[in-house]
């Protein structure tokens, strides 16, 4: 099989696999960074305890916990123009990336708030730290070295999960694979080449969350 | 110096402080005891406001506890809470745990702030361990560095909340020893514990609770050696047994 593999192809259709490379990266890299915020936020939100804030968070992410991505990227895809808004298909795509993994990362960082002993608090509490004393000193520091591996790996899923993206014509990686394929007729090149970079983004965040594991687990040992 | 009118708390339909009146003068040991679940720990969580009240009033040094105008945190400063599960903060040092209150409430320089630390864990004979993490301690070490955490607030007040319950046997007799030596400067303390030893050697008052009501008060020999109330006399029964 791998004798019919045509490599000159792929080199061929490089620039394009480059670019598509370039556009993965870039949205990856915003839409994790709104996610982090919009994770943020909605945590902030769903624990603050406050009615009118925590109903509308967890709907939030219950909404999007319980719904496939790619009817979420359709959704708005197709529903922001019903709203009268002309949203590019690139920032549709983000803004649905950004919802997506922001409400599973609210999620990581409660788990990381919640991780951290009640009875510490309390300590601080009686001491007289007021909570944002708590937060600052007792919560924010344990709960980041909880918090840190899975953030990374929602990252991972980020990556994987703008290959949908190619669907509403976002010229990312897994569209240049299909560009490709509908040009030449050579979808086992041209998928083996899209599979190779993700792979390669993967272990590269892989090697990141290692890292920070070890980097966090051993502090917290000590 | 602590002043209990009328409390009353419930927690839900649970009716967990029953009308509760006592007063704890400057200087004073009182030894709270009482079964599990009667209310001890309810009790002296009040006294701080980690726990809040329905009705009734508690006044600590002339301020109003459960007011809404209080300042806590300043109340708080004043009164130093011992856990039973030590509760130490294990991603700081021994001396950074000890040192956290006072920076941050206190607004106490750091350096003057070391040095307060390192005598309060000289105190609790534990200088030698400022610089390791709480893991590294054994229980009675972890309660000696919580004890020395809430002393460097030099609060007036200590509460005790089964400071050796969580503990190995051969290490309660650490604790209780740092515990006499605080009675013997004078400081104001309530402590909930079965160590009837302790209770006989250093308490002024035994406190016996019973679902949620102070059934008995007395000097610890009239209580463990003459108790008025049946229920005290099978509660001292069974800590003796046990
Ligand atoms: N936060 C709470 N919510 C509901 N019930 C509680 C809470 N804390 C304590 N209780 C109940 O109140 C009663 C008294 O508890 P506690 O003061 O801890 O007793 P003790 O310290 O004497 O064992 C128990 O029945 C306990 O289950
Ligand atoms: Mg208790």
């Amino acid at each position: 099989m791998l004798v019919d593999f045509n490599f000159r192809i792929i080199f061929e259709y490089l620039p394009l696999f480059l670019t598509g490379l370039r556009s993965t990266f870039f949205i990856s890299l915003v839409s994790i960074s709104l996610a982090l915020v919009t994770g943020v936020i909605a945590c902030a939100c769903r624990i603050s305890g406050i009615k009118i804030l925590k109903y509308p968070a967890i709907a939030f992410i219950e909404i999007i916990r319980s719904t496939p991505l790619l009817v979420q990227i359709y959704f708005l895809y197709f529903g922001l123009p019903t709203l009268g808004l002309r949203v590019p298909e690139i920032q549709t795509g983000i803004i649905a990336l950004m919802l997506n993994s922001g409400a599973y990362i609210a999620e990581i960082i409660r788990a990381g708030i919640t991780s951290v002993d009640q009875g510490q608090l309390e300590a601080g509490t009686a001491s007289g730290l007021n909570y944002i004393q708590r937060m600052r000193f007792i919560i924010l520091p344990q709960a980041l070295g909880v918090t840190v591996p899975p953030l990374l790996g929602q990252s991972i899923v980020l990556v994987k999960d703008s290959a949908l993206l190619s669907l509403i014509s976002v010229m990312e990686l897994t569209r240049c694979g299909q560009t490709m394929t509908s040009e030449r007729f050579m979808p086992a090149e041209a998928f083996f080449t899209v599979a190779f970079f993700y792979m390669c983004i993967y272990f590269c965040l892989k090697a990141l969350a290692d890292w920070s594991q070890r980097k966090l687990i051993f502090r917290e040992a000590y | 110096m602590i002043e209990f009118k009328n409390v009353n708390k419930w927690f839900g339909k649970l009716h967990v402080l029953n009308n509760i009146n006592l007063k704890i003068p400057k200087g004073e040991v009182l030894v709270i005891c009482g079964p599990s679940g009667s209310g001890k720990s309810t009790l002296i969580r009040c006294i701080n406001r980690l726990e809040k009240i329905q009705n009734g009033e508690i006044i600590v040094n002339n301020t109003p506890v459960h007011d809404k105008l209080t300042n806590l945190t300043k109340l708080r400063a004043e009164i130093g809470f011992v856990f039973q599960q030590f509760h130490l903060y294990p991603h700081m040092t021994v001396l950074q745990n000890v040192m956290l209150a006072p920076v941050n409430v206190k607004k106490i320089a750091k350096a003057e702030a070391k040095k307060i630390a390192m005598e309060k864990l000289e105190q609790v004979g534990l200088t030698e361990k400022h610089g390791v993490h709480p893991a590294q301690l054994s229980g009675g070490q972890q309660q000696r560095v919580a004890i020395a955490r809430g002393l460097a607030m030099s609060p007036e007040i200590m509460l005790f909340d089964e400071p050796t319950s969580a503990l190995d046997p051969e290490m309660i007799g650490e604790v209780l020893d740092v515990m006499v030596n605080l009675v013997s400067e004078g400081m104001t303390m309530c402590v909930v514990t079965h160590e009837m030893g302790f209770a006989r050697k250093v308490a002024n008052r035994v406190l016996f609770m019973d679902e949620g009501a102070i059934v008995e008060t007395g000097t610890p020999n009239e209580f463990f050696d003459n108790p008025k109330t049946d229920r005290a006399a099978t509660f001292i029964s069974m800590i003796l047994t046990h």
